[in-house]
């Protein structure tokens, strides 16, 4: 197994894993998506609500503003399946004093400085002189799998690694695969037909429609992927990256006791617990 | 996860694994694809949102089923652990380089 960072900032990662399979590949993704712990806000007592939008409303857009957490929590919770030992409250008193204005994200305020939105420029609702929004919002740890707002990651996919193959016996240098190439892959200089940028090529092989004479190839390599996480900004790349690797781990290990568990008790002693009819 | 052992026939075995989906059950059959020993390795969830995955695995006899999941799960967790470790280490290299 071999890794190589292509790009890294603090939203997004974008990897080479080459050595692997892509049953292994998917179930990385589908732990970053829907496994990996985040905090967002669940619960809303509202006090005072007279703006257009119904209490409902805005808790729903409430709930999906991202919050940056402590990524010490990850291992409070790691392997657990009750989450609910963590929790905190934000604040919203926010009135229209003079004329309309817009509540903003940043209008937060949240008891635990560690925990607070990712931006503070996300529109919740738009007030008019007079009208008044006072609430007291319960943010939890959550997975992605009960609900997208716990999802840590806004985009989370990868691809095969590219072969291009180009057989130069029977190119004859009509630079059509170039040309019609949507992610300008290829390129041809003077009598060289070059491969400029393998990594952006999509395998959607309409170079090898355009070519007359069958003389280029493209088919994706199932042992290497390229990945692509992009984080809401509740954790870093590499910490959802690392963590969903410790919980595929944990999965594996908790599956492997349970089983040797199993075939330790005396037959007919484990199973049949509670058993739905 | 909450194992149920359905059915244990002479070289088969089939059972229920509670609380987990396709993330898990398809990584497992494919580690079980590569045991020489392993004849047939499969899974289905009944239903999307409420099934629990029935997994099925048959050996020729030259390992028991349940030995086979055993190492099967091993590998799993051997290859993530190599996996984490293998990218923290390319993050260094990668902020090494800038």
């Amino acid at each position: 197994m071999k890794i190589e960072i292509l790009e890294l900032s603090d939203n997004h990662v974008r990897f080479i894993l080459k050595g692997s399979n892509p049953a292994f590949a998917n179930a990385l993704r589908r732990i970053m998506i829907s496994e990996v712990p985040t905090v967002a806000i669940d619960e809303i007592v509202f006090l005072d609500n007279t703006s257009i939008l119904y209490d409902e409303i805005l808790a729903h857009r409430l709930a999906l503003v991202p919050l940056k957490m402590d990524p010490s929590l990850l291992e409070l919770v790691r392997g657990e399946s009750d989450l609910s030992k963590f929790q905190i409250r934000l604040i919203l008193d926010v009135e229209a004093t003079d004329g309309p204005m817009i509540v903003c994200s940043g209008h937060l305020k949240s008891e635990d400085p560690k925990i607070r939105p990712v931006s503070d420029n996300i529109p919740l609702v738009k007030l008019i002189k007079g009208q008044k929004v006072t609430l007291e919002a319960f943010a939890r740890l959550g997975r992605g799998k009960e609900h997208a707002k716990w999802s840590p990651v806004s985009a989370c996919s990868y691809k095969y690694l590219p072969i291009i193959d180009i057989d130069a016996d029977l190119c004859d240098l009509c630079g059509r695969c170039a040309e019609y190439c949507p992610h300008n892959v290829l390129k041809l200089e003077g009598d060289k037909l070059t491969i400029v940028d393998p990594l952006s090529c999509t395998l959607c092989r309409y170079c090898e429609k355009v070519c007359e004479r069958e003389a280029i190839h493209v088919k994706g390599d199932d042992t290497a992927f390229i990945f692509y996480v992009e984080s809401t900004g509740a954790l870093s790349p590499i910490d959802i990256v690392s963590e969903a690797a410790n919980i595929l781990k944990l999965k594996a290990e908790d599956f492997l006791s349970k089983l040797k568990s199993h075939l330790s008790a005396p037959e007919g002693e484990v199973d049949e617990e509670d058993r739905p009819d | 996860m909450k194992i149920r052992i359905i059915k244990r026939g002479k070289n088969d075995i089939e059972l229920e694994l509670e609380g987990e989906g396709h993330t898990f059950c398809n990584i497992l059959r494919r580690t079980l694809f590569e045991d020489e020993a392993v004849e047939y390795a499969g899974y289905t969830i009944d239903h999307p949102l409420i099934g629990i995955p029935r997994f099925y695995v048959r050996t020729n006899g030259s390992e028991s089923p349940e030995e086979a999941l055993i190492k099967a799960a091993e590998k799993i967790a051997e290859r993530s652990a190599e996996f984490r470790d293998e990218f923290l280490r390319a993050v260094k290299v990668h902020q090494g380089k800038s």
